[in-house]
């Protein structure tokens, strides 16, 4: 009879358990779409700002034709399989996923209800096979030649470049191949230090600065820039310009970038979003995107205080990085 | 109704893969008092030998096997550390664990990912004959749920040998074991080994589910392992006919139940662990509050 009373105790917390679940997955009418971000840092945010902006550009409505469900994964893989299985659990017309964790996870709980999945703020896509199916997006690929001819125009002394990259992130590894093969051609070397962790970022630092490189370069590796503080604090003691890869690096203190804004890119997802909810046509039958066009961002204070002039050609292209 | 179904279903699913992950650190920490850290490295490892694995189209039920003897592998690096050259238990798990992210990545080359036309354990040929007619959620919670009660039962029938005796001997009084003429450190080592082989065979079934491979996807693992084995635990603490098996599973289940509550209610993102670890503390709380009672009665 004990044995029944405890077992009564437990078939209770399980109920109330179900019942929290019940209460969780309220139903809505109008269509969701399901955001799914893998952790919180500038660039995604900007990221997911676009997309909402691109959807409205489209027409649609928030809260009439669509409502959004956002989740981040707090950069847990874990925790991204089971924000898109919930997804996939609500039925929801669409998942977005920004970063490439986020997608993948996305697009296995996808698999089984053909639900599409747009992704963002993905390097590789073709390398993450997330290049066909039902799935498409944009890619944020950097643009390595823009930044290495950037570099040369504001310094046309300066022979080694320093790159911070974490070994574990393809994107890296693969942008760290891309800057080495186009290094030569305009007459640069490459020092690159690869870490595993984020505390190993600022040692790292250091030892390029001992190197004595001319310049950083930063990738958009999500563990380097989390800490682009740090690595700063470090760089702008030892006199040495680091250029970003990308407009939000450049508002917190890089010198310049030739890059994308993410911002841009979140709206050009959004537009693909939004072509598929109108059911002009379907993820599978889009090709994931990438952007061509790329801005070149400077950092004002920061150029004066690393004593860097700005050839007429540049600043003629070139925008302030400031926030609005 | 469906969307409940479909909710619970995956949260099972998840549950019962991580399970035997919970099974590992039950065997170590519960069972042989050895807090054992190889876990964050022994995951992704399982996960990365199967990635590779599959990219190259080797049979999906195989990958397992290979990824149950690799993890075995990092658990006797881990108690030949320990047990061989004396370093302590928690500073021998962190050696290996450190060694073997980059092992890992030596393995996969970086995070990787497999794509949707090769077969895994939830679409190959064998169980699309007998559950072809299912929805993939269906099947796979049911080959998750075969794996975890075939892992459990195994496990319970070992520890009922004379070397799974031996095992909980040593984690309980380990004089006892060498009194007996018996090497403790070899038991140890043992127990590592199948410790660290269930986990790894974890990390191998996420990297099926999900399709990838992450070098960071052990980080936090250790904890998860802990937490699911003393909510089990403590849930089942009055209740001597429940296995701990049983109860760890239970605890990985509810885990991943409070997770996937906390996800539903749709908090804002970044509240999403302290919920999840005010839940725990509720269910905690309720197994010490039930303790007391018993306690009161006898």
């Amino acid at each position: 009879m004990k044995n029944i009373a405890k077992l009564t105790r437990i078939a209770v917390l399980v109920l109330i358990l179900s019942l929290a679940f019940s209460a969780a997955a309220g139903c809505s009418k109008t269509r969701v779409i399901g955001i799914s971000q893998f952790g919180e840092h500038a660039s995604l945010d900007n990221c997911r700002l676009g997309f909402l902006q691109g959807l409205k550009d489209a027409g649609l409505t928030e809260g009439q034709d669509f409502t959004i469900d956002y989740q981040n994964a707090g950069f847990d893989g874990a925790i991204a399989t089971q924000i898109a299985q919930t997804f996939s659990a609500k039925n929801v017309a669409l998942m977005c996923a920004i970063a490439t964790p986020s997608a993948t996870a996305c697009y296995a709980a996808a698999e089984d209800k053909d639900i599409p999945v747009v992704f963002s703020a993905i390097t590789d896509p073709v390398e993450a096979k997330l290049d066909s199916g039902n799935i498409t997006g944009t890619s944020d690929k950097l643009a390595v030649d823009a930044q290495l001819e950037l570099i040369r125009k504001l310094q046309p002394e300066a022979d080694t470049i320093g790159i911070l990259y974490t070994t574990s992130e393809p994107n890296s590894v693969s942008a760290i191949a891309e800057y080495k093969a186009k290094a030569g051609q305009y007459g640069f070397t490459i020092e690159a230090i690869g870490v595993t962790a984020q505390s190993e970022v600022t040692l790292a630092a250091d030892s390029l600065i001992a190197k004595q490189v001319d310049c950083f370069s930063n990738l958009t590796d999500n563990t380097v820039v989390g800490v682009l503080a740090s690595i700063l604090e470090k760089t702008n003691e030892a006199g040495i310009p680091v250029y970003g890869s990308e407009v939000e690096q450049v508002k917190r203190g890089c010198v310049a970038a030739a890059g994308i804004d993410y911002y841009q890119l979140g709206r050009q997802t959004g537009a693909i979003a939004a072509r598929i909810l109108k059911g002009e046509a379907k993820a599978s039958e889009i090709p994931y995107e990438v952007i061509s066009e790329y801005g070149i961002y400077v950092n004002s204070e920061a150029i004066a205080a690393a004593n860097l002039t700005v050839p007429a050609d540049v600043a003629a292209r070139m925008t302030e990085a400031k926030d609005a | 109704m469906n969307v409940l179904l479909d909710l619970a279903i995956s949260t099972l699913t998840q549950g019962l893969i991580y399970a035997l992950l919970s099974y590992g650190v039950y065997i170590t920490y519960k069972i042989l008092d050895f807090p054992d850290l190889t876990v964050d490295g022994s995951f992704p490892l399982g996960a990365a030998v199967t990635a590779v694995l599959l990219t190259r189209g080797t049979d999906p039920f195989l990958t397992l096997l290979i990824a149950i003897a690799i993890g075995a592998l990092a658990g006797l690096v881990t108690g030949l550390i320990h047990v061989r050259l004396h370093v302590r238990d928690l500073l021998a798990g962190i050696i290996t664990m450190t060694a073997l992210f980059s092992i890992n990545l030596q393995i996969a080359g970086s995070n990787m990912t497999v794509e949707r036309a090769a077969s895994t354990i939830f679409t190959a040929d064998p169980v699309m004959a007998l559950l072809g007619a299912l929805p993939l959620i269906y099947r796979k919670l049911i080959v998750s749920l075969l794996i975890a009660l075939i892992g459990k039962l195994v496990l319970d029938v070992y520890l009922k040998t004379k070397n799974g005796l031996l095992l909980r001997a040593v984690g309980d009084n380990s004089v006892l074991v060498t009194s007996l003429a018996k090497d403790k450190g070899l038991v140890k080592i043992t127990g590592l080994v199948i410790a660290n082989a269930l986990v790894a065979l974890s990390g191998a079934i996420v990297c099926h589910e999900q399709r990838a491979f992450s070098s960071t996807m052990g980080t936090g693992q250790v904890v998860f392992g802990l937490a699911t084995v003393i909510i089990g635990t403590t849930l089942f603490r009055s209740m001597s006919f429940v296995k701990g098996t049983t109860a760890v599973l239970v605890g990985s289940i509810l885990y991943k139940g409070c997770i996937q509550i906390a996800i539903s209610i749709g908090l804002p993102a970044n509240l999403l662990k302290l919920v999840t670890a005010v839940l725990f503390l509720g269910i905690l709380v309720f197994g010490h509050a039930r303790k007391g009672g018993v306690k009161a009665h006898a």
